[in-house]
């Protein structure tokens, strides 16, 4: 194999591919990726046996097709420490040269058969497709409520729940529930499945035309994603999180009787102002709602007190205080593209709910403050 | 079968099976008496562990020719006269019994001379048989030698251990005996050989040093404390030094050696999180009450007591050591054992790989070199809260002041001599790291006695626990409400020990219910537990585990204490997190405001030290 690559592509697809491989592992292949030229084609594909990932650049010309399988973070740093516009690939058995301008590097890797099979999209039963900056919002609406690490493995991604063309995505981690809501094209009946949150922040990271379209096949034990139209298309497969996902619907409030309506970055700055006096003991961040005003305050023993205020003109029920931890509140603002957000409540120890119409749902646990 | 009254002898000794157990017991017996007397001076020789042979000779008063028979007799002493003298002994005997119980079963001579006569006279007991009184040449002071005990009981005999085993409890008899009269000389001779030989006229610090083994004075910490009338004197060791065993806690009241379970409870409350539970501190502790708040005549030998006022006995034996161990600078040295139980090689240089973490405190490098004086000015600035925590270790710095003045001079020199020091390309020692973080699981720095090795998830839990415990005292935890129960599968007992814990789970933070005979459903969940990634299903069913196995029955502080730390422990840092230069220096800053923090809340240590000293020494410098 021999292509001269354009460094700027070339270092782009390998960054995404080494977010695939793992750096500690016993088998040296799944260090690797490998590099396939062909049909004026190059495809990089890596794996960690969960997540697979295959992109092609075609800013390059090939001399001589080939394949080989090299250590990702060598070729990593190597590709991103040169400056040169191209950089020449070369194959000498199952080692590899590098060369720029004034350089030289010689990787050693390993036989290409060797490598783990990493899927295309060819013989992949198209379950939709949506909109790439639709996908993508989605995702970002509802990946950081995800569980991180859990006992209970379901909520260790993200649902992704498709009735005919309405397409929703749905993360929880106990304590909050997001829930984010789209349109989709070519769907047809029902499909559900729960996607680990190392595929979804990947699929986040290759999206980068909105206008684009992914096509999404779901099977048994299986998602797969194509990102961007053929030959060069994205491809990352991904096994799907085992288990039921709760019955989330249970835990969306129906009889909130308390409504307020604020601007989205301007309460996130309210809260994080709050917040500045909490600690690890002392999380919560108290929100009290009375005579069309929201006051929210911290304290944290040995450390001080916080009192933010904010006008709730729209503030529409009894008073009430409610404690909640602000990061979760912040977390939810911040994927709502600014604008107005409704907040719901009922309770002191009853959930909060935070909607923008119809897209986006959140619902959030209150904490005890004493 | 008819019923008769005993001989005399065979009532001596069925009392001596009480009173005289083995030759310490004699030993114990007779220099008691010998202190009653006012000795001066006692000498112990033994022969063979005390089997063979046990004579104890003291300057005392002496007895008067005619009171030898009666001193043999059963009951009869000149220690009390009337029944109200019971109620405030001051005299370590008083029964009446020792001699008489010794005499039945052994071959006793008694020799005594007192001050006003011009002879001593003397009595043999063998049995039942007892000679004359003769006179007999004799120093002022009694003499008493014991052969052949037991040579009539023969099962007595029988349940003698080795003559070193006995050996063993007569030194320790007679150390107890002496440890609790410094101002009386002691010798103790076993075969010929001396065991020890304490002069008279001693402080109690130097005759408990004596004892214990000077060796250990850097180990001990001297400890006074009084409160209504109870006073408290000891030595307590560091908690590097606790023991597998309680044989080197030693308790007197009011002079007497005792064994008393409110004492030892007290004592080992003091050190609790300090050493680990199964091990015990070394600690000689007296007490002095009114003779008339305590009651020793509750067992023969007299090793138990009852205090009229035991829970304030308790409290001041608990504060008192709790105070002296905080007061402490208790990092444990690193021990070198004659260099080889720590072996320092000189390793290949590498690149400190971490050298970048304190970089940015290139400014506060004066700080390092500050002489004892700038530390002492820097002390009396310091609020009134942690003047208390230094106080001990400025006093050390003091009076090693001659030691560090010359160090601080040499850093000097180099720093202004060698050009390279302010060079970047060459990070040197100085100006680097003030904290370096070891294999993401130990952290070096330095004070001002030398190097300081940390254990950061000791540190850090140690932390966490007495933030947790103070968090806890000025109410709940914070909690988070659950979306969905967590549910935790466990046994029907777990399940129905969740009912006794509910109090403190809700202190906690933690709002926990049965969700049929087999599993509990998690409400609310502690929000720093959340924080640090601890989860419910987890943690709740550990702490069942626990509480299906009783361990919190009796005592719900000790419970909730052990919870604390089971967060602690699962909230902390572990070996193997990598940390900022910010989370260090906090973690660092945390080991000087927090209580106890030279222990995890388990009683490992959370840090080492390594004098300047003892580097030094091991390079050869001294």
């Amino acid at each position: 194999m021999k292509v001269i690559c354009d460094r700027a592509a070339l270092l782009d697809a390998v960054n995404l591919c080494t977010g695939v491989v793992v750096s500690r592992t016993p088998t040296p292949v799944l260090q690797c990726m490998k590099l396939s030229a062909a049909d004026g084609l190059l495809t990089l594909a890596a794996t960690d046996l969960e997540v697979g990932l295959r992109l092609g650049i075609e800013q390059i010309e090939i001399e001589q097709p080939g394949e080989a399988l090299i250590p990702a973070d060598k070729l990593a740093q190597i590709v991103r420490a040169c400056d040169d516009p191209t950089l020449t690939l070369e194959t000498e058995d199952n080692a590899m040269h590098i060369r720029g301008e004034n350089s030289h590097f010689k990787i050693y890797g390993y036989d290409p058969k060797e490598a783990p099979q990493v899927r295309d999209f060819a013989g992949v039963k198209v379950d939709c497709e949506i909109p790439a900056g639709s996908l993508q919002r989605l995702v970002s609406r509802t990946l950081f409520a995800a569980a991180a690490e859990h006992s209970r493995y379901a909520i260790n991604g993200v649902l992704f729940d498709r009735h005919a063309k309405k397409m929703r995505l749905v993360a929880t981690d106990g304590r909050r529930l997001a829930i984010a809501r789209g349109e989709c094209s070519k769907g047809d009946g029902d499909s559900s499945c729960i996607v680990p949150t190392k595929a979804l922040n990947l699929v986040n990271k290759l999206i980068d035309d909105p206008e684009t379209t992914v096509r999404l096949g779901v099977e048994e034990n299986q998602i797969v994603f194509a990102i961007g139209d053929a030959p060069d298309a994205a491809v990352l497969t991904s096994n799907l999180v085992e288990g039921a996902f709760p019955p989330f619907e249970d835990v969306i409030p129906k009889d909130q009787d308390k409504r307020v309506t604020f601007d989205a970055p301007t309460l996130a700055g309210a809260i994080r102002r709050a917040a500045l006096l909490t600690n690890e003991e002392s999380k919560g961040v108290r929100l009290a709602f009375d005579d069309k005003m929201l006051t929210l305050s911290s304290r944290a023993p040995e450390m001080g007190e916080a009192e933010v205020k904010l006008a709730a003109e729209k503030y529409e029920g009894e008073s009430l205080e409610i404690g909640f931890n602000p990061g979760y509140i912040v977390d939810a603002l911040k994927v709502v593209d600014g604008g107005d957000v409704m907040i719901e409540l009922k309770a002191p120890n009853k959930p909060g709910v935070i909607r923008t119409g119809q897209e986006f749902t959140y619902v959030i646990m209150p904490v005890n403050l004493q | 079968m008819s019923i008769r009254k005993l001989p005399a002898l065979l009532v001596n000794q069925i009392a001596a099976g009480e009173v005289i157990e083995r030759p310490a017991s004699v030993v114990k017996e007779l220099m008691e008496n010998s202190i009653d007397a006012g000795a001066r001076q006692i000498r112990v020789t033994i022969e063979t562990g005390g089997i063979e042979l046990i004579n104890v000779a003291d300057d005392g008063s002496g007895m008067q020719p005619e009171d030898l028979p009666l001193a043999i007799a059963p009951h009869a002493t000149s220690k009390i006269e009337v029944a109200n003298d019971l109620e405030a002994i001051a005299t370590l005997g008083f029964r009446g019994e020792a001699l008489a119980s010794i005499a039945s079963v052994s071959r006793m001579t008694i020799v005594s001379r007192a001050r006003e006569h011009d002879s001593a006279s003397m009595i043999n007991v063998e049995g039942s048989n007892e000679s004359v009184v003769e006179p007999v040449a004799g120093p002022v002071g009694t003499t008493i030698r014991v052969r052949n005990l037991f040579f009539n009981t023969p099962a007595r005999r029988k349940f003698m251990r080795t003559p070193p085993t006995e050996a063993g409890h007569v030194r320790e008899v007679a150390s107890s005996i002496a440890l609790s009269h410094p101002d009386v000389a002691v010798v103790l001779e076993h075969d010929g050989r001396v065991v020890f030989d304490l002069p008279g006229g001693q402080s109690a610090k130097q005759r408990a040093l004596a004892i214990l083994g000077t060796e250990l004075s850097p180990e001990l910490l001297e400890l006074n404390a009084e409160s209504d009338g109870v006073r408290l004197w000891g030595m307590i060791g560091r908690p590097g030094i606790a023991r597998a065993t309680s044989r080197h806690i030693m308790m007197f009241v009011n002079g007497r050696r005792i064994n008393d379970r409110t004492i030892h409870h007290a004592l080992k409350e003091a050190y609790r999180g300090l050493i680990e539970p199964n091990r015990h501190p070394t600690a000689v502790l007296f007490i002095v009450v009114d003779p008339a708040a305590v009651d020793v005549n509750v067992h023969p030998t007299k090793a138990e007591v009852r205090f009229r006022h035991q829970a304030q006995v308790h409290g001041l034996i608990h504060s008192g050591v709790r105070t002296r161990l905080r007061e402490a600078d208790l990092a444990p040295a690193v021990q070198f054992a004659g260099g080889s139980e720590l072996k320092l090689q000189s390793a290949p240089w590498q690149p400190p790989q971490e050298f970048g973490t304190g970089r940015g405190s290139g400014a506060s490098d004066g700080g390092e070199r500050k002489s004892a004086q700038s530390f002492v000015d820097y002390f009396r600035q310091l609020d009134p809260k942690q003047k208390g925590f230094v106080y001990t270790e400025v006093k050390s710095a003091l009076e090693k002041e001659p030691e560090i003045a010359p160090l601080v001079q040499q850093q000097n020199d180099s720093n202004s001599g060698g050009g390279f020091a302010e060079s970047d390309e060459l990070p040197r020692v100085q100006q680097a790291a003030r904290v370096l973080q070891v294999h993401s699981s130990f952290i070096v720095t330095q004070d001002e006695q030398g190097l300081v090795i940390i254990d950061q998830h000791a540190l850090h839990e140690r932390v966490m626990f007495e933030r947790l415990k103070q968090r806890v005292e000025q109410g709940p935890l914070q909690s988070q409400r659950l979306l969905m129960p967590a549910v935790v599968r466990a046994g029907r007992a777990q399940v129905e020990a969740l009912a006794t814990l509910q109090p403190m789970l809700g202190k906690l933070g933690i709002e926990a219910e049965p969700m049929g005979p087999e599993s509990v459903a998690v409400h609310a969940f502690t929000t720093l537990l959340f924080e640090r990634k601890v989860d419910p299903v987890q943690f709740m069913s550990a702490l069942l585990d626990e509480a299906g196995d009783n361990k919190f029955a009796d005592d719900p502080e000790a419970a909730l204490h052990e919870v604390l730390d089971m967060m602690a422990c699962k909230a902390a840092i572990k070996a193997g997190d990598r940390l900022t230069d910010e989370e260090l220096g906090e973690l660092i800053r945390f080991r000087e405001t927090v209580e106890r923090s030279s222990n995890c809340p388990h009683g490992r240590p959370t840090s080492l030290r390594l004098s300047i000293r003892d580097l030094e020494k091991q390079f050869g410098r001294t």
